[in-house]
């Protein structure tokens, strides 16, 4: 290590692309320049910029451009282009019961929150394994969506006006969020260089059915009464959570997915409950994307100890494993050889302790993770409204300080191994038989409404049926996994 | 399974058919209810002795509460009847203001009343008024918080400060647990004791009334 940083460039898109290298080739277990800096900064950036929780909230704009603040003002290579991601205006245009939100239930300053209903009250049922199993994406549309949106009325009984509001609503300022993503990521690269520090969404099939379908208590008592639904369930998603993140994915191939790893660690689940439900479709899912060239970033919130041996089994490179409550020497030992590492910087410290012991503790990470690349700094939970200025600061002057590699090896991204493939490829997969990934009413089924014989081409006609089918799966697909 | 199984054991060991049978059938020989919530609490505690050992995790908790919470709907006619015994302590237990999550309160909870604590919920999102309400009424030997959420520090320290500023802060041992939680934030609380598991929590608890764990 050297302590003699170089200036980030003042030319806006050579800083971008410098960035780019260093942070891509951290994340490929190469050495570059410097310690990549890629903080996940949610609401820190609402207090930088002087909003409330509530607005960055409620604002999406208003969340871009204080994501946009810090990013001009802290020397980062990377960040989130909105880590509020939650955002309540979708919410309330299609009235979603799961969140409490700042400025309504919350106070203004306090960042929004899941919540879970009693257990007899599942927004999914015990009895419903086998319907959900049968078609995820019927399920969700059929009977989640009613039950989690309270404008959207349930299948078989007399629609209202609210209820087709609600898809327009809901649809038209999904896509406009989404587009206002690929605005951002422009405006970060324009105005500070930034690299977007992610591109799509992935979670476990057991962390969806724990968050948003059974609920973690119910899914509990099913892991007892009804383990063989539960690992259907698991099977039957996995392909459709695949087909999301891979969607959602860098065309490059240099930004990772992003997986939200939430109640898969001790002691939520047991080693063997881990094995037996948790792992096989995230394994499956993760090996599937690195088949296409698409790493994934394990942020595991919570202690991963106990789990890290199974991580261990993923191919070189395929992930990032972000540590926030395991411990880095364990870490270090059991998945450095293979796999990038970011974060590690206890939040309680950045809250209460003194610029000077961050940096020491900045140092100390550099020194046991980075020391010949293949590490990235960050804080070890996502930052909310809890950290002091001043220790944000230190952590990042440190790092750019202190984290500078004598001899830099970057590597480049290879292209895709093979062209992306479509939803189709996973046919034959549970989950797949009424409505495949990406499909929500197939082109089989519409065909049969069409004149035998086309005048033109069918090949087209199926094309773009297909395309503006894919949105409407788009959509199921995101309330559930982002929303 | 062995017939020499006791109904502490079927729980201890998430058994929920043989648990049932078992409060069942004792309740047929005219075993008093009490008894019978007595054996359970007995087997909640074993339960937890097993998380503590890393037997086993929270799911068997979760399914305990549940089979718990069964047994519980089972005897409640004949409970109402009884007299309850004594109590080897007081605790009140909250989730600090604006953070909504449950799972670890509610563990405690579980272990807590297993060796004979009398426990209030206060639930989630408890305002510091509240925790001090409830020890004004209650006067229990210890408070319990638990914290997911970062953002929440602060709801930790002005609850601290509500029990002080009431006069309060004296009465009681304050104990502090959750995913957010750790020694750093105790210290800069003012709290007197930080548990890494719900077993810690429960543990101090006992301690401070000199029961045993």
């Amino acid at each position: 290590m050297s302590t003699s940083s170089q200036p980030p460039s003042t030319d806006m898109e050579q800083r971008y692309q410098e960035r780019l290298r260093r942070y891509v080739t951290a994340m490929r277990k190469g050495k570059p320049d410097k310690v990549p800096i890629r903080p996940f900064v949610a609401e820190f950036t609402a207090m930088y910029a002087g909003y409330t929780v509530q607005e960055v909230t409620q604002d999406y704009e208003k969340a871009f451009e204080a994501a946009r603040r810090c990013a001009a003002d802290f020397d980062w290579d990377a960040v989130v282009p909105n880590m509020v991601y939650g955002w309540a205006g979708l919410v309330q245009a299609i009235g979603l019961r799961y969140y409490a939100t700042p400025g309504v239930e919350l106070p203004p300053d306090t960042g929004f929150q899941y919540l879970e209903p009693p257990e007899d009250q599942a927004w999914m049922r015990a009895d419903e394994y086998d319907l959900l199993s049968e078609d995820p994406t019927g399920y969700l549309m059929n009977v989640w969506l009613p039950r989690v949106a309270a404008d959207v009325v349930p299948l078989g009984q007399p629609s209202t006006f609210r209820n087709n509001m609600s898809f327009l609503k809901g649809g038209m300022n999904m896509l406009a969020y989404f587009m206002a993503f690929g605005t951002q990521n422009q405006l970060l690269r324009q105005k500070s260089g930034t690299v977007p520090a992610l591109s799509g969404i992935l979670k476990a099939p057991l962390d969806i059915l724990a968050d948003k379908l059974r609920g973690y208590k119910g899914l509990c008592t099913d892991l007892f009464l009804r383990p063989q639904k539960v690992l259907a369930a698991c099977e039957a998603l996995a392909p459709h959570l695949w087909e999301v993140a891979r969607s959602g994915a860098d065309p490059q191939r240099n930004l990772p997915v992003g997986l939200w790893l939430h109640r898969g660690c001790v002691p939520f689940l047991s080693r063997q409950q881990f094995e037996k439900f948790y792992w096989p479709t995230l394994k499956w899912i993760t090996e599937e994307l690195w088949r296409d060239g698409i790493q994934t970033l394990y942020y595991g919130e919570g202690d991963w100890d106990g789990n890290l041996d199974y991580f261990a089994q993923l191919p070189e490179q395929s992930i990032v494993f972000h540590i926030d409550r395991s411990t880095p020497e364990l870490c270090r030992e059991k998945l450095g050889e293979k796999f990038c590492l970011s974060g590690g910087l206890p939040n309680d410290l950045l809250a209460f302790g003194s610029p000077e012991e961050v940096k020491a503790y900045c140092k100390k990470l550099i020194d046991l993770l980075g020391r010949d690349g293949g590490y990235i700094m960050d804080a070890s939970a996502i930052m909310q409204n809890e950290p002091k200025l001043e220790n944000v600061r230190a952590m990042t002057e440190c790092t750019r300080q202190y984290g500078v590699y004598d001899q830099p090896e970057f590597v480049e991204v290879p292209p895709p191994p093979r062209a992306a493939s479509a939803g189709t490829a996973k046919e034959d997969r549970p989950g797949c038989r009424i409505r495949r990934p990406g499909a929500v009413i197939p082109w089989e089924e519409k065909r049969k409404e069409f004149p035998e014989k086309l005048t033109g081409d069918e090949q087209l006609i199926r094309r773009v049926w297909e395309q503006c089918d894919a949105m409407a799966y788009t959509y199921i697909w995101q309330v559930l996994l982002s929303f | 399974m062995s017939s020499s199984t006791t109904l502490a054991e079927a729980l201890a060991n998430c058994q929920a058919e043989a648990a049932l049978e078992m409060v069942r059938s004792q309740l047929a020989a005219g075993t008093p209810a009490s008894q019978i919530v007595a054996e359970c609490n007995r087997g909640m505690s074993l339960l937890g002795e097993r998380f503590a050992k890393g037997e086993c995790f929270i799911p068997e908790l979760m399914f305990g509460g549940m089979i718990m919470k069964q047994v519980l709907a089972e005897l409640g006619p004949h409970l109402a009847q009884e007299q309850q015994g004594p109590s080897v302590g007081k605790a009140v237990i909250g989730t600090v203001q604006h953070d909504v999550h449950d799972i670890g309160k509610d563990i405690l909870i579980m272990m807590l009343r297993g060796v004979g604590f009398e426990v209030v919920d206060l639930g989630v999102d408890v305002p510091p008024e509240k925790f001090v309400e409830a020890v004004r009424q209650h006067q229990p030997q210890v408070v319990g918080m638990s914290i997911l959420l970062t953002t929440c520090f602060k709801s930790v320290a002005s609850t601290v400060e509500a029990l002080r500023a009431a006069g309060l802060r004296d009465q009681v041992k304050i104990m502090l647990g959750g995913a957010a939680a750790s020694e750093m934030l105790r210290e800069n609380t003012g709290c007197d004791f930080y548990g890494k598991t719900a077993v810690d929590g429960m543990k101090y608890a006992c301690q401070l009334v000199g029961a045993t764990a």
